[in-house]
């Protein structure tokens, strides 16, 4: 198996949405690329106890995004990658966020307000479907 | 779409009481289905009338189309595992598969023996002398080896400790993964539900309160809270308030959406299915007659 | 099915198959010495006269007072038929109902009537072949003790613990057990039901029935006679009542009878038998000897009947149990 799910037991983001995540950001990661195979459906139904349908609803969903493709009998692939160059400019951008926390430290912000002030910033920049996943 | 199982007015009686009545009800296939209640809801007593363990007193209940009383053909269609796992303690798990075997035509005899070596189970040893994970664990096998189209579990896990009952519910869902069982189990343990089922069925007092995908029912119910005065009133968006508790000022609801934007008055928070079922479940008559009952103010 | 249930009740078999051979082990040996006893004292000889010499008297007696302790062992033996009943039928069905296991078997691929067609038969079976032995041994084991004693084996208690009709009793109590436990489903309450109820069959018939099988014979003496009692009629026959009758047929000593040498006279003074009035003359009611394996096979018939009966309103029941 190539990856592993885990659930959060308190997260209120149905079971479904994490799985989606999970692969996500396993994407965005490089643990996953083109070609890799998902874990079988029953296998994650068994090791986390959850309803089959669930998987297969992310699995879905997965594919819907043209992240990955079921082959029939044989399981579920990932067919696109999310490793993008955006992401190869993390580190850049990781440094200019860490000066701007920095100073909004300066000026006397806690940490929850400079969360709460990122959070209706990135409600007002993107989109609203892509929000409401990352909730 | 498949119906596995249909209820229509469906009643039963023991004495002078119904334990079920009025019931009715309709289980697509392919789904894991919640049956919850407190004790003596009904919940038992619908899970015999669909295994054919008793006969309706009013109204009738069909599985696959055909009614499952006395209907021995049907009975290879249907896995049943009973409250508190009934199988004989005399008898190791190895004799219980050859039993199964002349008791079944459709028996998977090699499906159960690797369950049953995967969980570690001692094939000699008499299944009274198992513990009640183990027990319970037979007892699934034994029902899965039916092959069966339905699966009906009686509180399987009520007596498990918290380890037993993730691993029963993880057994239980990777064979579900495999055999697309439709299943339909009771619970009064609202914990493991959410992640589990997909399918939700409340009983409450013998009748049926709430039924539905739970998708819908989630998407279809809203929390809402606001001023007391604001209660008194219809509020816009909501078809009916299942719930409401209210404060000197505040009034908080549990109400039934009909899809139209909701009164803005309110704040609007999602249900989880553990609010959704409990609010289903309160009964204010009950409290009502009791305090009656006791002769103090309710 | 078949396995299913031999497993189920091997054990009991087996528990029943020692009990019996156990049995077997006693009563052989000590059947064997009284067949010796009998013999040694010239008692079939004696048997074979009309009538009793001196000798054949203290014969009789010897043997009488050295078995008769062994006929009590024997009447123990009565309860058997309702120890099976109990510990073979009422936990048939009931203890599948009181653990829950009728709720696992019942929702496999068997329909509940044969499932008990099939218990019911193999314990039908078992406990008949049980029955069988037991009937036919106790039988042979207690020939010479009745004989001996002078007595009938057609009388009560004797009729009862050999032949034919034990083989009814066990078959009654087992399906008495086997529907008490449907209709009380625990095992207490069902074996109580199967305990009260075959106590009272059994004595009900027994009193009520069983003299009526068939209309009795009449047997009468006069009271003045030289030749004694003539009961020859009366050998091995089942005395049901008897006393003597006046004239006109009307009873005037229950149980008593009379017998007057010519010209003896009462103590009373007057002639003996004069206080019953004239044409006075004993009487007995008596279903006679031969009738012994007809009446074995109306009792054992009619418990048979009642063990289908209750069978059949068994698997009824079965049918309907949730």
């Amino acid at each position: 198996m190539l990856i592993e799910f885990v659930l959060d037991g308190r997260s209120k983001v149905n079971t479904y949405v994490q799985l989606v995540q999970q692969v996500k950001q396993a994407l965005r990661v490089g643990l996953l690329a083109p070609g890799d195979q998902l874990p079988k459906v029953r296998e994650v139904a068994q090791s986390l106890a959850i309803n089959p349908n669930t998987v297969l609803k992310a699995y879905r969903e997965l594919e819907i995004e043209g992240l990955a493709e079921g082959r029939p009998g044989v399981g579920t692939f990932i067919t696109a990658s999310l490793h993008r160059e955006a992401l190869v400019n993390q580190a850049e951008l990781r440094a200019e966020l860490v000066d701007w926390v920095r100073r909004a430290q300066a000026v006397g912000l806690t940490a929850e307000e400079v969360t709460a002030l990122v959070a209706t910033t990135m409600r007002a920049t993107f989109p609203a479907s892509v929000t409401k996943e990352s909730a | 779409m498949e119906l596995v199982l249909e209820a229509d007015g469906l009643g039963r009686r023991y004495g002078g009481t119904w334990a079920l009545r009025e019931c009715s009800l309709r289980l697509p296939a392919g789904r894991v289905a919640a049956l919850v209640g407190p004790n003596g809801a009904g919940k038992s007593t619908l899970l015999h009338l669909a295994v054919g363990l008793s006969r309706p007193d009013a109204g009738e209940v069909r599985v696959f189309g055909h009614v499952p009383y006395g209907n021995t053909e049907l009975l290879a269609e249907i896995g049943f595992v009973a409250q508190d796992t009934p199988i004989y303690r005399d008898l190791t798990p190895e004799e219980l598969v050859i039993m199964g075997g002349k008791l079944n035509r459709r028996w998977d005899a090699t499906l159960v023996r690797t369950r049953l070596a995967q969980l570690g189970i001692p094939p000699g040893r008499p299944v009274g002398k198992l513990s009640g994970g183990q027990r319970a664990q037979v007892a699934l096998a034994l029902a899965l080896a039916k092959r069966p189209r339905l699966l009906l579990l009686d509180e399987p896990v009520a007596s498990l400790d918290p380890l037993a009952r993730r691993e029963f519910m993880q057994s239980l869902m990777g064979s579900v993964a495999e055999s697309g069982t439709t299943v339909l189990l009771s619970s009064h343990i609202l914990g493991d539900l959410e992640r589990v089922c997909d399918y939700l069925i409340v009983l409450h007092s013998a009748e049926v309160k709430l039924a539905g995908p739970v998708e819908e029912l989630l998407e279809g119910h809203r929390q809402l809270s606001g001023p007391r005065a604001a209660g008194a009133r219809p509020i816009a968006g909501v078809a009916a308030v299942v719930r409401a508790s209210h404060t000197d000022r505040q009034s908080t609801l549990l109400v039934r959406a009909d899809g139209d934007p909701i009164d803005p008055e309110w704040t609007v928070r999602d249900v989880t299915l553990e609010d959704l079922i409990l609010a289903y479940l309160t009964d204010d008559t009950v409290t009502r007659a009791s305090h009656e009952a006791w002769g103090v103010p309710a | 099915m078949m396995w299913v249930a031999w497993r189920q009740h091997r054990r009991q078999a087996l528990v029943t198959l020692i009990g019996l051979a156990v049995l077997a082990a006693v009563l052989v040996p000590t059947g064997l010495a009284i067949r010796g006893r009998f013999a040694e004292l010239g008692l079939p000889q004696c048997l074979r006269q009309d009538t009793e010499t001196a000798e054949c008297v203290r014969a009789f007696n010897q043997f009488n007072s050295q078995h008769d302790t062994a006929l009590l062992v024997g009447i123990l033996f009565l309860v058997l038929p309702l120890l099976v009943g109990l510990f073979w039928g009422a936990p048939l069905v009931s203890r599948e109902v009181e653990q829950g296991t009728h709720r696992f078997v019942w929702t496999q691929g068997v329909s509940r009537t044969r499932w008990a067609a099939t218990k019911f038969g193999l314990v039908g079976a078992l406990t008949l072949g049980a029955a069988v032995v037991y009937g036919l041994g106790m039988a042979w084991w207690l020939s010479p003790l009745v004989a001996g004693g002078g007595r009938s084996r057609f009388d009560v208690l004797f009729f009862d613990m050999q032949g034919v009709a034990p083989i009814g009793y066990t078959l009654f109590a087992v399906a008495l057990g086997v529907f008490a436990g449907t209709v009380w489903p625990r095992m207490l309450p069902a074996m109580a039901v199967t305990l009260a109820g075959f106590a009272a069959v059994r004595v009900a018939l027994t009193v009520l029935a069983r003299p009526h099988y068939l209309p009795g014979r009449e047997h009468t003496t006069p009271l003045v006679s030289t030749a004694g009692l003539d009961e020859t009629a009366l050998r091995g026959a089942w005395t049901i009542s008897n006393g003597i009758r006046d004239g006109s047929g009307a009873m005037v000593a229950p149980g008593a009878q009379v017998i007057c040498p010519p010209g003896a006279t009462a103590p009373t003074g007057g002639q003996c038998g004069a206080e019953f009035g004239a044409g006075a003359y004993n009487w007995v009611l008596y279903q006679p000897a031969d009738r012994y394996w007809l009446f074995q096979g109306i009792e054992t018939g009619v418990f048979v009947a009642l063990a289908a009966i209750l069978l059949y309103l068994a698997v009824w029941r079965v049918r309907r149990i949730a």
